[in-house]
């Protein structure tokens, strides 16, 4: 293995003339026969990707639930299960009380993880050669897996079913977000913010007014992965919140759903279909930055 | 084994610069920011009281009966709660270990079979004269935006094994029988781990195209000269940019699927019941079963000490992480 990487490594080190004549502007029949049959595949993968999908929404859009033949396109489609879901305002309230601890949430954990990234970025002070690796480390143990403590501490406290302390176990900061943050804020240029040391310019200043600012589009990202994160978020949800009108669209589309599949499928799939759209396309811009930012960290590294 | 990538090669030059240069930054001002523990006190606090705090709880709670029947009179009762789960001949044993097995089955060939889709369709997507690949890309990564609990959700209601338009297809196009995808042991475990390979795979396309894209296309045109195939350059040019990339996230990536809650609590809410264990279904993987074990049983005894078991068990797969790969290492530059 070793001798035939080394000749290909030092092959690369040279300069070849000859590659840039042998450069072709036209393809080869062989490459077209790849072009095309990477293609079939490709297309072939995409059908069964998203055909799942497909069948959610021609699931709320149709008005019988125990329709079972299959097709591609509804047969009758209406808006019934729309309206049903629109009944008696529920839905509204899981969407309001999602949004609620989402923005609350995600507004705080962005401002505490741009605080301590402008310390570990450009401050110094004892711990920091190895404070972020040891949060890293200590959060490799999901604190869903304290489970049992976050119950019973909270039942003991009489906070169950409070949209409140939903909110205060979310808080809790991912140093993960930290370490991404901290990463985009070593890479905004020293001398701005030498300049605005030079200019007797506080702490404080430096961070709201210099780096802050430069750092927005990675602060963007990290809003939306939390905002859509508290979305996607089940377990602490379905444990914290009981009552219906406390529920939040993850918890309530849940106990639409489960154990009565034939009575509320259509309903759900209407839920399903309107709010994961919208939290779709948000993640979507988010994670072109985000895979940006997490390929340019392992290459560095 | 990685000397041998070239571009390896420049690297400690790199480091040894950067390492003076800091040493002389350091010499120049050598003074403490005093105030930088104001800006990290609030993350230090949440950290504190919302993720060291409840595993110290949890480790408390394994040591004792804490449940509904003791809810305000427990006892430390040391290790017995491990030796239930542990030792083969308690009836709770078969509490653990089934679930450890099929919880170490499904998080590895969730991550090496959506790795391996995830790569695939990558080096199908790397191809220059493709010039509709971003549409294809776009669509593609469609599974991995919609949030994981909608579809898990949404997945229970398809596969379901009378109504659900899975069946329905498969009966009326390919002319099958309905296949009981969630109320049999084995359909059931084959539906958990095709569901997360399905949600899985576009994040490990996205990593994979990113390593791909990141090779300097003279490498190939050398290879090219050099007559090798495709299967030489596939092995030896593209592979080990792409291992070098992904083996950092890959890792993270099983110790996620490891702890994966929703993946099957919300598909199939850890069932079919399993005939010789009261407590857990089929498809119950550990965090499932502590989750289970505290709010259903009320056993918060029981689920503390799986989730002790399980931190071990995390903590084992992180060492291994930072034992091969070095992830992270730039942390401490």
């Amino acid at each position: 293995m070793a001798t035939s990487t080394d000749r290909i490594s030092s092959l690369t080190s040279e300069r070849l003339p000859a590659s840039r004549t042998r450069r072709r502007r036209s393809m080869q029949p062989g490459e077209r026969v790849v072009l095309w049959a990477s293609r079939v595949v490709i297309w072939c993968i995409i059908v069964m990707v998203l055909l799942p999908m497909w069948f959610v929404v021609i699931a709320s859009f149709n008005p019988s639930n125990s329709y079972i033949s299959f097709s591609l396109f509804p047969a009758n489609a209406s808006l019934v299960n729309y309206k049903t879901l629109f009944q008696g305002g529920q839905f509204w309230a899981w969407v309001r009380n999602s949004l609620l601890v989402g923005v609350v949430v995600a507004v705080a954990q962005s401002f505490i993880t741009a605080m301590s990234a402008f310390a570990f970025s450009k401050l110094r002070f004892y711990g920091r050669k190895y404070g972020l690796m040891t949060l890293l480390l200590l959060q490799m143990f999901p604190n869903i897996l304290a489970i049992a403590a976050f119950y019973t501490a909270l039942a003991k406290l009489n906070m169950i079913d409070m949209l409140g302390s939903y909110i205060l176990v979310m808080l809790g900061t991912s140093a993960f977000n930290i370490w991404l943050l901290k990463g985009y804020m070593d890479s905004v240029p020293r001398e701005l913010d030498e300049a605005a040391v030079i200019d007797g310019a506080t702490t404080w200043k430096r961070f709201i007014h210099v780096t802050l600012p430069l750092s927005t589009p990675m602060m963007v990202v990290i809003f939306f992965l939390t905002l859509v994160g508290i979305f996607s978020e089940y377990m602490f949800a379905g444990t914290i919140l009981q009552s219906p009108w406390n529920y939040t669209l993850g918890v309530g589309m849940y106990n639409l759903i489960s154990g009565q599949f034939a009575k509320n499928w259509g309903e759900f799939a209407a839920a399903a279909l309107l709010s994961a759209v919208p939290l779709a396309i948000v993640f979507a811009i988010a994670q072109r930055y985000l895979t940006k930012g997490l390929v340019a960290g392992s290459v560095k590294g | 084994m990685a000397g041998s990538f070239p571009y390896e090669g420049g690297k400690p030059m790199a480091t040894v610069m950067e390492i003076r240069r800091s040493h002389s930054r350091q010499r120049a001002k050598r003074r403490v920011d005093w105030i930088a523990y104001g800006y990290l006190s609030p993350a230090l606090v949440t950290i504190c009281v919302l993720s060291i705090l409840p595993i110290f709880y949890t480790i408390y709670i394994s040591f004792t009966n804490f449940n509904q029947m003791h809810f305000l009179s427990y006892q430390f009762i040391g290790l017995k709660n491990y030796e239930e789960l542990l030792n083969p001949h308690d009836p709770l044993s078969n509490l653990f270990l089934p679930t450890f097995i099929w919880t170490l089955v499904y998080a590895l060939c969730t991550t090496v079979l959506a790795y391996l889709v995830g790569l695939f369709l990558a080096v199908l997507l790397n191809n220059k004269h493709m010039k509709e690949r971003t549409l294809y890309r776009t669509l593609l990564i469609v599974p991995w935006a919609v949030p994981n609990l909608i579809s898990m959700l949404a997945w229970q209601g398809l596969l379901n094994d009378q109504y659900g338009q899975i069946n329905a297809l498969l009966h009326g196009v390919f002319g099958l029988p309905p296949i009981p995808w969630l109320t049999s042991a084995l359909w059931a475990r084959v539906a958990v781990i095709m569901v997360n390979v399905w949600a899985g795979f576009p994040y490990m396309m996205i990593v994979c195209l990113g390593a791909l894209q990141s090779i300097p296309t003279d490498q190939y045109e050398a290879a090219e000269i050099d007559g090798a195939n495709w299967w030489q350059v596939f092995r030896y040019v593209t592979m080990p940019s792409v291992w070098r990339i992904s083996l950092p996230l890959l890792i993270p990536s099983f110790s996620f699927n490891f702890n994966n809650f929703n993946a099957s609590y919300l598909l199939t809410g850890g069932g079919p019941p399993n005939s010789n264990n009261p407590f857990l279904g089929e498809t119950d993987i550990l965090a499932t079963a502590a989750y289970k074990m505290t709010l259903t049983f009320n056993r918060y005894d029981l689920g503390a000490t799986i989730s002790v078991l399980l931190f071990i068990l995390v903590a084992l797969i992180s060492w291994v992480q930072m034992r091969y790969t070095g992830a992270f290492k730039e942390v401490d530059a």
